[in-house]
């Protein structure tokens, strides 16, 4: 081999152990799995369900670990929500049938009677007094991680919220989200006419701004409220 | 299977009993009209047949959100697994306990049979007159959102349905994290769940049993 053939050969040594050490270093794999059992943990972004809000789910670097303490992974009655869901989603007629389908028609059913004898505002005030004890557990949450806390647990951090809005958009000191009851009325309205008399304003005017207005003033931040058909609470 | 292909069925299994032979092409035949005649007994109940597994699951382009919804609920184990219905018993037992706290939980179930009262009217009362009495439980049970989304499953079996309690697990641990409400599970039964299906059943002209617990049995009489 001639010098300048060693020289190529070294070169071009150098250039693919080069890639190959930066492949290893970015492997995929070697992110989601860390390296492998023994080794330091590694980090996927976002996190998993299951994990610490915004950081890797438990048990992050050790794959079998990562299986066991992933929540969902561990649930035995996902075949029952499955079908649900299944049922749910293959329903498109007379309208598509969504998974907030009956939680949404339900509380509309409700406020109408609710509305129909004038009690709306002790309604509100009975939703909001009976969920003392969890609001005052989050103003202390607030106290610590700031007002965002306040938002979190009247959102994406309950299934009352998370499982009635189709999704929640979630921005620093602001939540906005498709309305479930626009839709809904109008449905309610045409399915089962004469039954429902209620307006739009009024879910919005009589139930959703004073329950969430409750719920702020109990963990004591200031919000505001801009229904639509988006909806945009933000933080005064 | 419906009542009518499982008839058939019992005729064949009947039969076999008996030691008579029935052919292929005979059972095919009595099979294809049964199923005909049951289709078009459905077709006759104005959009029954069509506003229920109509086999749109996968031409949906909603299911990313409904997914996500799914694993984010399973995922939340702590204080106690949370279920797909997990917000649906809760808005029940909250309309609930102010209710019973204001003395009007007997017309909160009267209005909630009323509202619904078209359905039964448009639907239920027709499956009845056309397919018995269990085409009411059909209609309460698996045919409806309502119930599919509020139990996490369906035992049925003709003239009964089966339900695990939603409201039990929920309600104790609301009374274990909160013990903000006065409702009790008996409530939940005599003031809620038994009044309102006894009065579905009285509008649609069938009677009910209902034996609460934490499988809870509906019976049509």
């Amino acid at each position: 081999m001639s010098d300048r053939e060693r020289r190529d050969f070294t070169k071009q040594t150098l250039k693919w152990g080069g890639a190959l050490t930066l492949i290893a270093a970015f492997n995929p794999a070697r992110l989601v799995f860390g390296a492998g059992p023994g080794g330091p943990p590694g980090k996927a972004p976002g996190g998993a369900p299951g994990g610490a809000a915004g950081g890797p789910p438990a048990g992050m670097g050790n794959p079998l670990k990562m299986m066991q303490e992933n929540q969902f992974l561990q649930r035995d009655d996902l075949d029952d929500a499955l079908k649900s869901m299944y049922m749910t989603y293959d329903s498109s007629r007379p309208y598509p049938h969504k998974f907030n389908d009956v939680i949404s028609k339900g509380q509309l059913e409700c406020l109408e009677f609710i509305v129909s004898k004038g009690l709306e505002k002790e309604y509100v005030e009975h939703y909001v007094t009976t969920m003392k004890p969890i609001l005052q557990r989050i103003k202390q949450q607030v106290a610590k991680e700031g007002p965002d806390k306040a938002l979190y647990g009247m959102f994406e951090g309950t299934t009352c919220s998370y499982q009635l809005m189709e999704r929640i958009d979630v921005k620093q000191g602001e939540r906005s989200f498709p309305c479930p009851y626009g839709p809904a009325l109008e449905r309610c309205k045409q399915w089962l006419p004469e039954r429902f008399v209620m307006k739009w304003e009024e879910v919005c005017n009589k139930m959703c701004i004073p329950t969430w207005q409750g719920f702020a003033n109990e963990m004591e931040v200031k919000i505001t409220i801009t229904p639509g058909e988006t909806c945009v609470v933000k933080l005064a | 299977m419906d009542t009518n292909t499982a008839a058939v069925l019992k005729d064949v299994n009947g039969s076999e009993n008996n030691g008579e032979a029935i052919s292929r092409r005979n059972f095919a035949k009595k099979l294809l009209g049964v199923s005909a005649l049951s289709s078009l007994g459905i077709s006759l109940i104005p959009e029954a047949a069509l506003a229920w597994l109509d086999g749109s699951f996968a031409q949906r382009d909603d299911l990313a959100d409904a997914v996500k919804v799914l694993v984010k609920t399973y995922s939340d184990t702590k204080p106690y697994p949370h279920k797909f219905n997990d917000g649906l018993v809760k808005m029940h037992l909250r309309n609930l306990d102010f209710a019973v706290r204001k003395g009007i939980w007997k017309e909160r179930a009267e209005h909630y049979v009323w509202t619904l009262g078209v359905v039964v009217d448009r639907h239920i009362k027709k499956g009845i007159e056309m397919f018995g009495k269990d085409a009411f439980l059909w209609g309460n049970f698996e045919r409806t959102s309502c119930s599919y989304q509020l139990y996490e499953r369906i035992e049925i079996k003709d003239g009964e349905r089966c339900v695990p309690c939603p409201f039990k697990p929920i309600l104790d641990q609301i009374q274990k994290g909160m013990g903000t409400y006065q409702i009790t599970w008996e409530d939940v039964h005599n003031k809620w769940c038994i009044p309102v299906w006894s009065g579905f059943a009285a509008n649609a002209g069938v009677k009910v049993e209902v034996e609460p617990g934490e499988i809870c049995r509906i019976k049509v009489v």
